[in-house]
């Protein structure tokens, strides 16, 4: 990392921290919105990204560990902080056993494998009545206190899963593992040819990228304080992910991060301007995104923003 | 006696599993896009169907060449000057793309048309064959029928006439069939032309049996999705044979376990098929290899 870059970042994590005490709850309560999908786009970056394994349903770690931490809070009556590591471990287990069988398909059969597994997870959750609350969904305990102590609990919880999922993903990008996983990317046979155990490191990847989500999900029903399998099952926070991520730049640390800062920020603005035409307009962002800055806009606006660049990207994948 | 009804309502439900599966499969197989709005497209059918019942009378089996026309041309367009534009992309850009034009089209569908379940319900509606102790509706008799007729039709178009040649050589090489004389942008956007009308067609078919509303389009697409896994790609006849299972195993299941499994059945079938044969049931090997 170079110097101006640790800079920057450390200037951007200070203006984070000191933010909740300057804004208000409103931007409070965005900006933990955004947290929550940095969460995920990063640590979903960790398998989609460095591996190029499209995981689509990676959400459903996210409902998993909502639910974990729902269980536990209410059946159990564990502290909310307490049931934080049983979240990433349930991503971790939950990885590790569907990556042996399904981490051998390549493409969109192991994209649509991993929705397959979402909608069967949410199906089971939604029948398991007496644990789970079923349809009827999962009240949590209440967090005590001032509203404005809550808000800003949430917003710091928040803050730091996704510096746990950036630090996830540096400290990978940087040990062996990391490029491992490039490599497996670029030329799976090839990369197996070289001596690298490509099944265990995929499940690997599959595994810590799971923790993250997982954990970002028992956070977000502790916030919500009300989970059904709709609301943490959500098949558009996949695509919001996938945009996140491709926008900012697929395989690298912080891209997923400012994808997500800058799309979430767009959609916040259009959701209070426009609410009729809200989802139309998320839409045809991601349609917009995909044809002209597939590549995310750092690499694409490197040396500056030109029309020319967006056009030279739209020609490179027709047919 | 009830085994039978199941399996018989099982088996007309599949059949129009099968003409959803049948463009969505055909799509996937040649263009390599697995289209994620495909049960958007078919809900365009559906109202364009719905509106002409609600302001002509319209008898609804007569609006099937209407919403076939009408969605063939929509899917010529958007291959043409959309989706030929990232067909050598990524896959996940192409899943994104499609998925992005669900999201546009389910929210612009429920801005005009209402989230409202609506339903079309011509007079003899009510009307059934009985067979001793089995009820058969004759509207799903006709559905039934139609939805095998089309897939029949299909099969010889594809076989027979020089665009459906063009279409399989096209997705066999692409290379080869640019030498020959094809031109691929024009195939590519023919074969999403079809598969698009053929949602027209299903969504027609759709409006007779089930009420539908915008949000019912995420389900459609996962049935197309898992009967062309299921009967393999870009096969017609895989698509038929993965649809009747389809169907058979969804009321065969929903009687047995309880309607509330359903999916969850559907989806681990689906999966598990996945992992043993990923080509399906029928598929062969050089139909949509995986391709990166």
């Amino acid at each position: 990392m170079k110097k101006k870059n640790v800079i920057s970042f450390a200037l951007f994590i200070i203006t984070l921290a000191v933010l909740p005490h300057l804004v208000s709850g409103y931007w409070q309560r965005v900006l933990t919105q955004t947290f929550l999908f940095a969460s995920i786009a990063v640590g979903s970056n960790i398998i989609i990204g460095y591996t190029g394994y499209p995981a689509f349903g990676n959400i459903a770690f996210f409902g998993v560990g909502a639910y974990v931490t729902g269980v536990l809070t209410t059946k159990y009556n564990m502290a909310f902080v307490a049931t934080l590591p049983f979240c990433a471990l349930s991503g971790i287990v939950l990885a590790i056993l569907l990556g042996i069988p399904i981490l051998r398909l390549k493409g969109h059969y192991f994209a649509i494998a991993t929705v397959g597994v979402m909608e069967t997870i949410k199906e089971l959750i939604d029948n398991m009545t007496e644990l789970t609350g079923g349809g009827l969904g999962l009240t949590l305990p209440i967090m005590q206190g001032e509203p404005e102590h809550i808000y800003r609990f949430f917003y710091y919880a928040m803050l730091l899963c996704m510096l746990f999922a950036l630090l996830l993903s540096y400290v990978i990008s940087k040990v062996k593992l990391g490029y491992a996983l490039r490599a497996i990317r670029v030329d799976e046979d090839a990369a197996s040819v070289m001596g690298i155990n490509t099944p265990l490191y995929k499940t690997f990847a599959w595994a810590l990228s799971a923790s993250a989500v997982g954990i970002a999900g028992g956070i977000y029903a502790y916030w919500l304080s009300y989970i059904d399998p709709h609301t943490v099952f959500v098949g558009t926070y996949s695509v919001k992910m996938f945009a996140m991520i491709l926008l900012g730049g697929a395989g690298t640390v912080m891209g997923p991060l400012l994808g997500a800062f800058t799309l979430e920020l767009i959609s916040e603005l259009i959701w209070s301007k426009f609410i009729a035409i809200h989802g139309m307009v998320l839409g045809l962002l991601i349609i917009f995104i995909i044809l002209f800055i597939p590549k995310g806009m750092f690499e694409t606006f490197k040396g500056g923003f030109s029309f020319r660049k967006l056009l030279t990207n739209l020609r490179e994948n027709s047919l | 006696m009830i085994i039978l009804q199941i399996l018989i309502n099982g088996l007309l439900l599949g059949a129009f599993y099968a003409l959803i599966g049948i463009g969505f499969s055909l799509v996937w197989g040649v263009t390599n896009i697995i289209n994620l709005s495909h049960g958007a497209i078919a809900l365009l059918g559906a109202y364009l169907t719905f509106f002409l019942f609600q302001t002509f009378r319209l008898d609804p089996f007569l609006s099937i060449p209407v919403s076939f026309i009408a969605m063939f041309s929509f899917g010529y367009l958007l291959q043409r000057y959309l989706m030929n534009f990232v067909v050598k992309a990524q896959i996940f850009m192409l899943l994104i793309l499609t998925f992005g034009l669900e999201i546009f089209l389910v929210n612009f569908m429920t801005t005009f048309f209402s989230a409202d379940f609506r339903s079309v319900t011509p007079s003899y509606a009510g009307n059934s064959l009985v067979l001793g102790s089995i009820v058969i509706p004759y509207i799903r008799l006709a559905v039934f029928s139609i939805c095998v007729i089309i897939a029949v039709a299909m099969a010889l178009f594809l076989d027979k006439t020089w665009p459906g040649k063009a279409i399989k050589a096209t997705s066999l090489d692409i290379e080869a069939s640019m030498m020959s004389g094809i031109n691929p942008a024009k195939i590519y956007a023919l074969t999403f032309a079809l598969g698009s009308g053929l949602a027209g067609v299903s969504g027609t078919l759709l409006t007779l049996t089930q009420a539908f509303s915008p949000s019912i389009a995420g389900g459609l697409t996962l049935r197309a999705f898992i009967v062309s896994i299921l009967g393999g790609l870009g096969r017609i006849e895989g698509a038929l044979i993965g649809g009747l299972l389809l169907g058979v195993l969804e009321t065969f299941s929903s009687y047995l376990i309880g309607e509330s499994y359903k999916n969850a059945i559907a989806f681990g079938l689906m999966v598990l098929v996945l992992i043993v044969k990923p080509s399906g049931l029928m598929g062969r090997k050089y139909y949509a290899e995986v391709k990166h």
